[in-house]
């Protein structure tokens, strides 16, 4: 069950990835999501920094340079306190999964990284659901380092963290500031209770882990759909194969 | 500002070595009490005695200012995002308008401030700690003037100015169909939220009931003392000083004392 600050609990199950840029939560995540899908759950899924009311002014904030440590904290907690009362919250209370890429904790490992204080950003997201699992994807700094800078990538300036100076060289910047956030997350672990995945092993081996984790969470949630329509359609011999093109598994 | 005080924890990145020596003077009051008016007239008048003013007000930020107007057109808005999103606004003003202000001298008149914004969130019943101390990086003001005015006296300007809004009657959550009994009922709720608040912060009450020219007449006494111990700085030099100030925390660099 997921729980509200309060205490209060979910019906819904919330299920959250975290890591450093790199972990590979993603991708795990993407695997998990496709999998529910197979088992028939109805499944809802939030990425960090989506939300359609909000977007628009982290985005302004972010390509005028406009953002401090503390509106860049407030405008993303904005942006999931729209996400929570318009998607997370109403499908949680409707008895379904919730999947989210990133959650409160990388807010609180990129702001307290960005020199804003631990307890007022944990007070500002008290709004947030507490999840009902979170996944820490732990990967030693310089594999993930390997992973992202690589192809030798447009860094763009806060996601290289070039608003707190610690580099010219935004790549320098960028692993300064991964490692400031790694050390968060490590800080996080205990004080949240959140379930490490060796990010080192092998794909396939980490996937299976993750749903070893969730599968006692699973029973009594929602279903995608009530299999009568199916079975209707087998009636008239159609099995939706093209559904697929008209309703895509993820919303844009 | 004759002392450096936050509400809470204060303001991540701020230099509390360097002097503020502007004031921070904040108007309060409902819609409708006539604070866009006294504002326009107090400037106007602390211009005249040779002091450089920065005027500011809610929802007025570059960040946020456009995005909050937006969404709350949509009226999608929801109960906590528009306490984030009023916040972003606020620290993002505080921050780039008046702090870089205050340091360079300006009075700033602002056009509510935390108050308004915590008054309209409980009323909604958000959680009153919460709310409080996400505001604890605001800046303790040096005066707050409250203009207080009872609904029947509030009524009418309402209807005379520009109609009642969605947002100011309280339609996003007051259980009334129509904007007359939504706004009776929200605003009375504001208003009794802003007495319980008065004594917590501070407020100067003044009489909104009284003529515009008895109210401003008020205001001016208040001003008087609240500038009696700031010598005027002339605009001129003002912006100046706002220049330099800009400049430097341009290259400020939040974040690197914490790193070896």
């Amino acid at each position: 069950m997921a729980h509200l600050a309060d205490g209060r609990s979910l019906p819904g199950k919330l299920f959250i990835v975290e890591g450093i840029d790199g972990s590979g939560k993603s991708t795990q995540l993407d695997l998990l999501r496709k999998w529910l899908v197979g088992e028939g759950y109805l499944v809802a899924f939030s990425e960090w920094n989506s939300s359609p009311l909000v977007k628009s002014t982290t985005k302004l904030g972010k390509k005028e340079l406009m953002l401090t440590p503390s509106s860049f904290s407030l405008i993303h907690a904005a942006d999931l306190a729209d996400r929570t009362e318009r998607q997370i919250l109403p499908a949680l209370k409707a008895g379904a999964i919730v999947l989210a890429d990133r959650y409160i904790y990388t807010a609180f490992g990129r702001d307290v990284a960005r020199g804003v204080s631990p307890s007022w950003v944990r007070k500002v997201y008290d709004f947030a659901v507490r999840p009902t699992v979170a996944l820490y994807f732990r990967v030693p700094l310089e594999e993930s380092l390997r992973r992202i800078l690589d192809g030798r990538p447009q860094l763009k300036y806060y996601e290289a963290g070039m608003d707190l100076r610690l580099s010219h060289d935004p790549y320098e910047s960028f692993a300064l500031f991964q490692r400031r956030i790694l050390d968060e997350y490590e800080k996080m672990v205990d004080e949240f209770g959140l379930t490490v995945i060796d990010a080192t092993l092998p794909l396939v081996e980490q996937q299976e882990i993750v749903r070893e984790i969730v599968t006692p969470h699973l029973p009594g949630a929602l279903q995608a759909e009530p299999s009568a329509w199916r079975e209707v359609l087998a009636g008239e011999s159609v099995y939706g194969r093209y559904l697929g093109e008209v309703l895509p598994e993820r919303e844009a | 500002m004759t002392e450096i005080r936050f509400y809470g924890e204060g303001l991540a990145g701020f230099d509390r070595k360097k002097p503020l020596p502007g004031r921070l003077i904040v108007v309060e009051g409902t819609d409708g009490v006539g604070r866009s008016t006294q504002i326009a007239l107090l400037r106007e008048w602390v211009e005249s005695k040779g002091y450089a003013v920065q005027a500011t007000g809610l929802k007025r930020s570059a960040l946020a200012g456009v995005g909050i107007k937006q969404a709350m057109q949509g009226h999608t808005l929801g109960n906590i995002t528009a306490n984030l999103f009023y916040a972003t606004d606020m620290v993002d003003r505080l921050e780039k308008v008046i702090i870089p202000a205050l340091r360079a001298g300006f009075v700033v008149l602002t056009d509510r401030y935390v108050y308004s914004i915590i008054a309209r969130a409980l009323v909604r019943g958000v959680d009153p700690t919460w709310i409080r101390s996400i505001f604890g990086f605001a800046l303790v003001p040096d005066a707050v003037f409250y203009l207080q005015a009872d609904l029947p006296h509030l009524i009418p300007r309402v209807l005379g100015a520009r109609g009642f809004d969605y947002w100011e009657s309280g339609m996003d959550f007051v259980a009334q169909h129509d904007y007359f009994d939504a706004f009776v009922e929200y605003q009375s709720s504001l208003l009794a939220q802003f007495e319980a608040m008065a004594k917590e912060y501070v407020f100067r009450s003044i009489d909104a009931t009284a003529s515009i020219r008895d109210v401003f007449r008020t205001l001016k006494g208040e001003m008087k003392e609240v500038l009696s111990d700031m010598k005027p700085i002339s605009p001129k030099k003002a912006e100046k000083e706002l220049a330099d100030v800009k400049a430097v925390d341009r290259v400020a660099v939040p974040g690197r004392k914490h790193e070896k």
